[in-house]
């Protein structure tokens, strides 16, 4: 191989990052790597300026990608955002806004919606400072509180700042009395890690590092014109898809048949291809898993090969020398060299980073022109490493793997043969792991620091400060002849470096491509045409992408051939779509907005001019499509001219829109009520508000949907304004008429009756009928006098009751449910379950499936959180028999059973739903069926807005 | 139009101090200490904003996301507003190509150069060097001249730039071809000096000297070239001569300052040397090469050792010494095409360890996939492996063999690539064979595919192959 005769000019300086010494290079433009020297002017001044293209364009043929294929039946929501995460009060007095985890905000919210499981040990010591209901109030003593009377007024508690909120002298006393305990002790234990959960979140909202590499590639079928896209999608990304696709002279790809899939046990995050000798390889990163397939000439794959992961992998990358040879990455600083014959070999261990110390475990490895030097990256540097076994010590390893029947993740075929293979997977005790235990006696690696330093994240490339690497990719291709079978590209999120590895730290290349989010795909094409610069194309996480023209041959130094260029992002194509109504905007504005997780192209070979086919795909699972076009020297005047959808790509977008909006939307991560409501008003007032009108905007909020006329009806009839009381000189008048006719004794007591009695009577009666029938099981501590009262009277505003239902039955479990607010069912039941009163199980018997249902939501609940803190155990079961890892599997049960829930909730007989108290559904779980899919911090609506007259809080 | 629009503009703005506050651009040139500290202090405030998690990494979409989120705090003012959307305008459009659309926002953009605020008129300099010379390099309509009144007003709007943009005008000017030019504008940035002599500074201008002395290289090898065509005895060439001779001793002032800073300076090296070649100065330039390819302090250029060793060649050195720099340029690059003539020293050398270091050179070249297709190596490799066997060293070869017997069947000798070799070079696939008969044995892919076939010219070759094969596989010794 030749060397680069001449080298560009470049100071080098040794130091750390960000050393404001150095006169940085790179401050020149892009123009500026143009630039050639007249090198040894009179001899070969003839040859000696290579022709730069100037204007080396590849034009877009539609303003925006396109989707190619139909999006997913599952439906995908975009996760966290920094709005979830960051604390919104403002800091008047600082100059720049900062960024301040809110704590406190997530914790309260936790307390608020998971008292039960943040009080309860504590509730159990302070039992005796509080008198539950029915217990006879045994002393006078003021640190006694009234649980039912604090919970109801806990009910009415505005817990953000909401203006009517006022705290009862019992909450008071009780905040003065459990303050310091209950504030405290799970402030305490839960903050810490709270904190530390929010900081893992942040970071992966600002750099989510899972999907680096990309997770789509292209695989080259038997014609050039052919080829497979293989990609993961679904709700959880865990099906791998093997779509076949034809590309047209034109350009469009023509989507051939239905896509076969391989259904995985884990998320799919990188998927790899390369062809060497003839035969296609595909490999595949999960969080814990990666594996190997061959794909035979008619695009079918074949499994190779499982490994697990146990710490985490973090990359992996397929050889461009030797088929089937795979270097895999993992959390734990260790690197992996898998080979057909000699099985897996850890060729390097280092838990510690490179040049200095960084956090992050994300680890890299790939190949370079050498078989078998690897290189091995991580976020300050990447270093080159020697695995070859030297004299002879060759350890074989292959009889711990198991070749060829280790793949148990079952293909599903798409003529539907389904062959899943439930083969108990390689893991266990089949394949070695990548963990600390296993190979280190075999272990034939020196010192850290044996290897050489490929790139060093300090002055030498001078890097900015904060400046860390994002990526690593090995672009020769392993035939001799490819030009740039010794350069490796470095990604950090500012800048682009093209290092050769025969000159190690010296970048030969450097662009600031000042991407605005994490360039984590990247992919280097073949030359379009003879003599012209290799595409490089850059992607970023939030979708944008720049494509570079690299030119050079073997005995020049790579350049920058003409001006990078950027390319439409998905969020281009929304004027492709038609226009819709704003909550399905807003989702199809979502949709384009995720992140693109794999990038993929192909050049196919055409007469005329060259065509690039780029494919993206998203977060969502979604793959759009693009095609460009080259314009190799366009004209001095050649302002790009503006294209413009065409009809054929507009019917494509609104077919896809339609597919689309039929998807139903994502059950909404579960959201906390935002406010609930006062009992004050009492039921009377609820009555009156039955009626068409809410009816139908309740169901139209309950759909999500506009609200429409229809919904409205006649339009509601105003409140008659408060017919004006009769003055008091009224009233003074018939005082005086009948003290005139001597009668003023009767007046008055007839006056006392009128004023005492209405009033008093509903409130007796609602504490008498609630006592009876939530406490009836404490028997014997019960009131004499409510014992004895007679059974409570049909309210006097008869209202419908579900045929079929005992009315005690029913009464029972209404009046259970009103007296405590709805969200503190659970925590009241679960207290009670542990008194030592108690006696007979009479509420879980006859808890409605409403009920019960909550009761599972929020014990599975308990458990995911349980899951999460607990330590995994190795590898968990699910009844399927389908081993994921563990902080997968709590996930989806956690999805699993809030999805349950709210099926449970929604799958309720209307007639029930129809009950005037509402106080089935736990109001909680009703707003997260309400709650607004944006997600938004605005106030929700609690389940038991439906029978309110006025909310309390503003809309 | 738009772009003398634009160059007009830029006359309008700068000439006149700015009305409001007269003595604005004095103090940008007075007060850059200040300026200077202020930049750093707001650069600290915004590391310790992005490093909320204590990793120190920065990410540039950090405003983005806290922007989303309603926070308080002072609020940018209307004008910082424009113009960062007009940057990010301008930042759209390059990358576009919209060269016309980038001008005419460049043309709103230099009000910047006012802003109130004083680290960001600090910044903004830069900023405009650095995208209005991107238009005008790739303007469709834009001209060296238009070029250089935007260089030169820009050189001097503060002083923290003057040394840069004087290089980078420099190297646009030699790159068309423009070397008086360049010349008397490196001239004029060597004499320039602002206050204390800071080590960037430093750097800078001894780049600016070496530029300088590499134009002065060219002139004089231009000179040359005349030179040679001249009579020697004629009047004209003393007085070229004489000439050269100025510009040498010029020249060797120019370009020694920066050698010594390390870094790559290939083409400053090579000239240099070849003008202390010329005049006879055989040790200065052996000190030069020597210092660069050997001080430790300079990366690992494969082009310092290259440099020595063809001056090492052109000097007539012993073959040790040749030998000793390739047998570094061989642990830095094994894979470079001088191997093979390294190989060719070491099999003519008397020494047994050289003998042993030529097949491992040879070896060393054939693994990289660069080097698969090379014929000479595999002519090379088939020769001296049977001189080797030949001369019973067997394990040598078994030695170099051990680390490569689980690989190189694969990378080398399979099925595919016996076909495919067969197919694109025949003589290359009997050398080949020849190898994977001799490593590996006969029961090979490659040796079996290669020797099975029938071809007129090569009957003969693969016969004699067989044969060989069949003396020294390493295989089967004995056989």
């Amino acid at each position: 191989m030749d060397f680069p005769g001449s080298l560009r000019p470049t100071v080098f300086m040794t130091g750390p990052l960000g050393l404001s010494d150095v006169p940085d290079m790179s401050f020149m433009c892009s123009w500026r790597d143009a630039l050639t020297l007249p090198e040894s002017l009179p001899q070969n001044s003839e040859n000696g300026v290579p022709h730069v293209a100037k204007g080396l364009l590849w034009e877009p043929e539609t303003p925006g990608p396109l989707p190619l294929l139909p999006p997913g039946p599952d439906p995908w929501h975009p996760g966290l955002t920094a709005q979830d995460l960051l604390f919104r009060g403002g800091h008047p007095f600082q100059k720049q806004p900062r960024v301040v985890l809110d704590v406190t905000e997530q914790l309260s919210r936790f307390l608020w919606d998971h008292g039960d499981i943040a009080f309860a040990p504590l509730g159990k010591l302070m039992l005796e400072n509080f008198k539950l209901e029915g217990a006879r109030s045994r002393s006078k003593k003021k640190t006694v509180v009234s649980v039912k009377r604090l919970l109801q007024d806990l009910d009415g508690h505005q817990p953000w700042g909401c203006p009517w909120a006022y705290l009862s002298y019992r909450q008071r006393r009780f905040s003065i009395l459990g303050g310091p305990i209950l504030g405290k002790s799970v402030a305490n234990l839960l903050g810490d890690l709270l904190h530390e959960e929010l900081v893992t979140r942040w970071e992966q909202l600002l750099l989510d590092d899972a999907f680096t590499g990309g997770a789509l590639a292209w695989v080259p079928g038997k014609t050039p014109r052919v080829g497979q896209l293989v990609y993961p999608a679904g709700s959880t990304l865990d099906k791998l898809y093997f779509q076949e696709v034809s590309l047209t002279p034109g350009g469009n790809p023509q989507v051939l048949r239905d896509p076969g899939h391989i259904q995985l046990r884990g998320p799919v995050r990188q998927v790899v291809t390369r062809t060497v000798q003839g035969e296609s390889l595909l490999a595949v990163r999960s969080d814990y898993h990666c594996a190997l397939w061959k794909i035979s000439r008619q695009g079918r794959p074949a499994p190779l090969q499982v490994l697990q992961v146990e710490k985490g992998a973090t990359g992996i990358s397929l050889s461009p020398h030797l088929p089937g040879e795979l270097a895999v990455c993992s959390r734990s600083g260790a690197i992996c060299l898998w080979t057909p014959q000699d099985g897996l070999r850890r060729v390097y261990k280092d838990p510690d980073t490179l040049v200095f110390r960084d956090p992050s475990p994300w680890r890299w490895a790939d190949f370079t022109a050498h078989p078998r030097v690897l290189t091995v990256g991580d976020r300050t540097g990447v270093k080159i490493v020697d695995t070859q076994v030297r004299g002879g010590d060759c350890h074989r390893q292959s009889s711990r793997t198991e070749q060829r029947h280790g793949v148990g993740w079952g293909r599903d075929l798409p003529e539907g043969m389904k062959s899943s293979r439930s083969v108990s997977p390689a893991g266990g005790d089949g394949a070695p792991d990548l963990g600390l235990g296993g190979l280190t006696r075999f272990l034939s690696q020196g010192p850290p620091g044996c290897g050489l330093l490929l790139f060093r994240g300090g002055a030498e490339a001078s890097c900015q400060k904060g400046e860390r690497v994002l990526l690593t990719q090995y672009l020769g291709e392993g035939s001799p002849e490819s030009l740039h079978s010794t350069l490796h590209l470095i990604c950090t999120q500012f800048s682009l470096y093209l290092v050769d590895e025969r000159l190690p730290l010296v970048p030969m290349l450097k662009w600031n491509h000042g991407l605005p989010s994490a360039p984590l795909l990247a992919r280097l094409l073949p030359p379009p045409g003879p003599g012209c610069p290799r595409p490089l194309l850059l992607g970023g996480q939030d979708g944008q992408l720049q494509l570079l023209h690299i030119t050079g041959e073997e005995a020049s130094t790579p350049r920058l051939a003409g001006p990078p260029q950027s390319l439409p992002s998905r969020n281009d194509s929304l004027s492709a779509f038609p226009v819709l109504e704003p909550k399905s905007q807003w989702r199809l504005q979502e949709r384009l907005k995720a992140p693109t997780i794999g990038l993929a192209a192909a050049i196919p070979p055409s007469a005329s001019t060259p065509i690039l086919s780029l494919f993206q795909l998203s977060a969502a699972g979604d793959v759009f499509h693009q095609c460009l076009r080259l314009q190799a020297d366009p004209g001095p005047d050649s302002c790009a001219p503006t294209v413009s959808w065409s009809p054929q790509a507009t019917a494509c977008c609104s077919q896809w829109l339609k597919a689309l909006l039929e998807v139903p939307p994502a059950p909404p991560v579960w959201a906390a009520p935002t406010f609930s409501h006062r009992r004050l008003l009492g039921c009377v007032e609820q009555r009156e508000v039955e009626g068409k009108v809410p009816e139908g905007l309740r169901a139209a909020m309950a759909e999500g949907r506009l609200l429409q006329q229809r919904d409205l009806g006649s339009l509601p009839t105003a409140e008659p304004p408060p017919a004006p009381e009769p003055g008091p000189d009224d009233e003074l008048s018939k005082r005086l008429e009948a003290a005139w006719e001597g009668r003023a004794a009767a007046w008055w007591e007839r006056r006392q009756g009128w004023s005492s009695g209405p009033r008093q009577q509903p409130k007796r009666h609602k504490r008498r009928t609630q006592l009876s029938s939530t406490f009836s099981s404490l028997s014997g501590r019960l009131e004499l006098s409510d014992a004895t009262s007679p059974p409570p009277s049909p309210d006097p505003e008869a209202r419908p009751r579900p045929p079929g239902t005992p009315p005690s039955q029913e009464l029972a479990q209404e009046h259970w449910a009103r007296g405590v607010p709805s969200e503190r069912q659970q925590t009241l039941r679960d207290y009670m379950a542990k008194l030592p009163l108690r006696e007979d199980p009479l509420e879980d018997a006859s808890a409605p499936p409403s009920q019960t249902s909550s009761i599972r939501a929020t014990r599975s609940r308990q458990r995911t959180l349980q899951d999460n803190t607990a330590k995994p155990p190795l590898q968990m079961d699910t009844p399927e028999g389908v081993s994921v890892p563990p902080s997968q599997t709590s996930s989806i049960w956690a999805t699993r059973s809030r999805q349950r829930t709210l099926q449970d909730n929604t799958a309720k007989p209307p007639l029930q739903r129809d009950t005037p108290e509402g106080a089935f559904v736990p109001s909680s779980q009703t707003s997260s069926i309400q709650a607004t899919p944006s997600r938004q911090q605005t106030p929700v609506l609690s389940g038991s807005q439906r029978i309110r007259k006025k909310p309390r809080m503003g809309f | 139009m738009t772009l003398s629009r634009f160059l007009s503009r830029r006359q309008f703005c700068l000439l006149p101090p700015p009305p409001h506050r007269p003595q604005a651009l004095f103090i940008l040139g007075m007060s850059d200490f200040s300026e200077e500290l202020i930049k750093s202090t707001t650069e600290d405030d915004q590391g310790e904003r992005c490093e909320l998690s204590g990793t120190g990494m920065h990410f540039p979409w950090l405003q983005k996301h806290i922007e989303t989120v309603a926070t308080g705090g002072k609020k940018e003012k209307d004008f910082a507003q424009t113009t960062s959307a007009c940057l990010s305008f301008i930042q759209e459009a390059l990358l576009k190509h919209q060269w016309q659309q980038a001008a005419e926002y460049m043309h709103s953009y230099l009000q910047v150069l006012e802003d109130s605020d004083s680290c960001k008129r600090q910044a903004a300099p830069e900023i405009i060097w650095k995208l209005g010379s991107e238009i005008l390099y790739y303007h469709p309509k834009s001209n060296v001249e238009a070029f250089n009144t935007f260089a030169d007003r820009m050189k001097n709007i503060g002083v923290m730039n003057y040394l840069k943009i004087s290089l980078q005008h420099a190297l646009y000017l030699l790159h068309h071809g423009m070397l008086e030019d360049a010349n008397r504008n490196l001239s004029q940035a060597e004499t320039w000096r602002y206050g204390e002599k800071s080590s960037s500074q430093e750097v800078l201008i001894n780049l600016i000297q070496a530029y300088k002395g590499l134009l002065q290289y060219y002139a004089w090898s231009k000179k040359k070239m005349e030179l040679s065509q001249l009579d020697k005895d004629d009047y004209a060439y003393n007085t070229a001569s004489q000439n050269m001779l100025d510009h040498s001793w010029k020249t060797s002032v120019n370009l020694g300052a920066l050698i010594q800073i390390p870094g790559v300076w290939d083409p400053f090296v090579k000239g240099y040397v070849e003008m202390l070649e010329f005049y006879g100065d055989q040790d200065g330039a052996r000190e030069v090469l020597t210092n660069y390819a050997y001080d430790e302090k300079f990366p690992s250029n494969p082009n310092a050792h290259i440099y020595l060793y063809n001056f090492l060649k052109r000097e007539k050195a012993p073959r040790e010494k040749l030998i000793s720099v390739l047998k570094i340029l061989y642990q830095i690059v094994p894979s470079h095409k001088l191997m093979l003539e390294f190989h060719r020293l070491l099999r003519k050398s008397e020494k047994e360890e050289h003998h042993k270091l030529g097949l491992e050179v040879l070896f060393g070249v054939l693994d990289f996939a660069g080097c698969t297709k090379n014929i000479t190596a595999w002519k090379y490799l088939a020769k001296y492996l049977r001189q080797t066997l030949m001369g019973s060293h067997l394990a040598w070869v078994q030695e170099e063999w051990s680390s490569r017997k689980n690989w190189w069947p694969g990378f080398h000798f399979s099925y595919f690539w016996a076909k495919s070799d067969w197919k694109e070079d025949k003589a290359l696939a009997c050398e080949k064979a020849l190898v994977a008969g001799v490593l590996s044995g006969k029961g090979c892919r490659y040796f079996r595919y290669i020797s099975k076939q029938d071809h007129q010219v090569f009957r003969k070759k693969i016969k004699r192959m067989k044969k060989l094969v069949k003396k020294y596989s390493i295989v089967n010794p004995g056989l």
